[in-house]
């Protein structure tokens, strides 16, 4: 049962290349930092998962339903990957988002609330295993 | 394109994958010089670009379906469909030289390429062509040792900057305006043939041993970062000595002089980072494996009659790694080795190190003489050591104000903390108590 509080958010992390600069060793280093964050939220409770999104892209668009690979945007705006949050509000959400290891790398990172009340927030709650 | 690691709940106990310490930036190196192979030197970024993407991957797959048996040929593998994605949208959107990408497509996705990418003979070509490409006298040796740092061995713009004391803008435009000049020059990404590769065989170990002597030398930066210097040179110049074109005494020599040094490295500061002198130093923790390995390149080195610098600085470095203790080191054949680099070279700064040798051999009177000598000629007229080895001398023969002058003149122009220490403690053991 989730204490009534609690609310979901989804940080949407943008920026795919902020290891250009750093060298094998340093990306090694920083990929460690990026594990220990998630599984540190994730073992408190405050994560329920979170993925990397691959680059192969289509887009469907438009009445027609057009089907075209891209749109190739630019590196430090395209999505990366997400976090799935349950967490007390806002702050906590965003006081998470500042820890993201790849802030000093270009990266940036959205904060967004989930709405409150959806078909698939009810799926969620009553069957746990579907996030999962 | 790739991000932030993965992923769901049930495996979020998984960690980065314990490997062996800097595949990834050895791995680097080989990577970028066989995907510059495909893709032609004027394409260095692109390889260094899905070099980087391929471990980043790496490091967010593997703790999830482990390390595969073959890390090497997995990264390799991953780089080269990446490289090819890229490859085939430059094709999408500009439809340019069509052949060419049908080629490289046809090598890469060569089924029998995939189980074993490329020879190793192959690989060794590879990675020489790199670094002579590194290593080519249109760019300046600044340039030519920042850009073997970054290819070769994998280091950032950060780290090099580190290493040598610069900005990380600095390092990083450099970067950029060499690889321009390689693109401009159309340098072509061969091994030297016929009278070109004796000189081009020279620049490349020039540059291996400034690598060598910026990690070597005890003045500023970070000394871990200096020590991966040393090490990145001694794997560049042990690449230089196992193959064919480059297996010459002079490469020997050089590698040996670096083994031989980097033998002692760690017994040269104290705890606390004071710099101890031979004398003072724990010769047993000098690395007698490294000792082992630098006299048998010594060797090697010692065929046909070409003698180059780097002969005469092993010789050097030899007869310190062969003494048992200070008192039997063998100064004459110091002395000698020195007087026929001194034939090599018109430094000051080596004649001043023979001075040493020769107030060893001959008393301190003949190192001051030796020492006055050449004492007015730039760098040395302003150089800390030039008084040290002064106030030494003099000290020897009991001249102790003299000695004094000298070890505060020395103060005065050291720039080290660690110099600055030890000359202080110089000077307090002269004070007459």
């Amino acid at each position: 049962m989730e204490t009534p509080e609690k609310s979901d958010y989804l940080l949407l992390f943008r920026g795919t290349d902020w290891y250009r600069d750093l060298s094998p060793d340093e990306i090694q280093a920083k990929m460690t930092t990026w594990m220990a964050w998630f599984n540190g939220l994730v073992a408190d409770g405050r994560c329920l998962g979170g993925q990397s999104l691959d680059a192969e892209t289509r887009v469907v668009s438009g009445k027609a339903r057009n089907v075209s690979d891209g749109p190739f945007t630019e590196a430090k705006e395209t999505v990366a990957g997400y976090f799935m949050l349950r967490v007390s509000g806002v702050d906590e959400a965003v006081a998470i988002a500042k820890d993201c290891p790849g802030l000093p790398h270009g990266m940036t990172v959205e904060v967004r609330p989930l709405m409150a009340r959806c078909h698939a927030s009810e799926l969620a709650d009553s069957s746990p295993a579907a996030v999962a | 394109m790739s991000a932030p690691p993965p992923e769901s709940p049930a495996l979020a106990a998984a960690e980065v994958p314990r490997l062996t310490e800097h595949l990834f930036r050895h791995e680097a190196g080989r990577l970028v010089s066989m995907l510059t192979g495909i893709f032609g030197i004027d394409r260095l970024q692109l390889a260094e670009d899905v070099v980087q993407e391929a471990m980043v991957r790496a490091l967010q797959t593997w703790p999830y379906d482990g390390v595969p048996r073959n890390p090497a040929a997995w990264l390799m593998q991953t780089a080269k469909h990446l490289a090819l994605d890229v490859v085939r949208r430059e094709r999408r959107f500009h439809e340019k030289e069509p052949a060419v990408i049908v080629a490289m497509e046809q090598r890469l996705a060569d089924p029998g390429a995939s189980a074993a990418p490329f020879f190793d003979d192959e690989i060794a070509d590879d990675r020489l062509r790199l670094i002579f490409a590194c290593c080519h006298p249109v760019l300046t040796p600044e340039a030519q040792t920042a850009l073997a740092l970054k290819t070769l061995c994998g280091f950032s713009p950060g780290e090099i900057a580190t290493a040598f004391l610069a900005t990380e803008a600095a390092i990083a435009k450099r970067l950029t305006r060499a690889k321009q000049t390689l693109q401009e020059q159309r340098v072509a990404f061969e091994i030297p043939s016929g009278a070109e590769l004796a000189t081009r065989l020279d620049g490349v170990r020039q540059v291996l041993y400034l690598l060598f002597n910026e990690g070597y030398k005890a003045s500023g930066g970070d000394s871990l970062v200096r020590g991966e210097l040393c090490r990145e040179a001694i794997r560049l110049t042990a690449l230089l000595a196992a193959h064919p074109v480059a297996d010459e005494p002079a490469t020997h020599a050089l590698f040996a002089l670096m083994l031989l040094n980097a033998a002692r490295l760690p017994a040269r500061t104290d705890d606390s980072g004071n710099l101890l002198r031979l004398a003072e130093q724990d010769r047993s923790t000098w690395d007698h494996r490294l000792i082992a390995s630098g006299l048998h390149h010594l060797q090697l080195a010692a065929t046909g009659d070409a003698l180059s610098e780097y002969h005469l600085q092993a010789g050097i470095a030899a007869c310190h790694c062969t003494a048992p203790d200070y008192a039997s080191t063998d100064w004459p054949t110091i002395l000698a080795h020195y007087d026929q680099w001194l034939r090599l070279t018109d430094s000051p700064v080596v004649a001043l190190n023979r001075a040493v040798a020769l107030a060893k051999v001959a008393g301190p009177e003949a190192g001051i003489r030796a020492v006055e000598a050449i004492r007015h000629r730039p760098p040395l007229d302003a150089y800390y050591l030039t008084f040290a080895v002064l106030g030494e001398f003099e000290a020897q023969r009991h001249c102790l104000p003299a000695a004094t002058a000298h070890f505060q003149r020395a103060r005065e122009l050291a720039e080290l903390p660690s110099e600055q220490n030890f000359l202080a403690k110089k000077l307090r053991g002269l004070a007459p108590s």
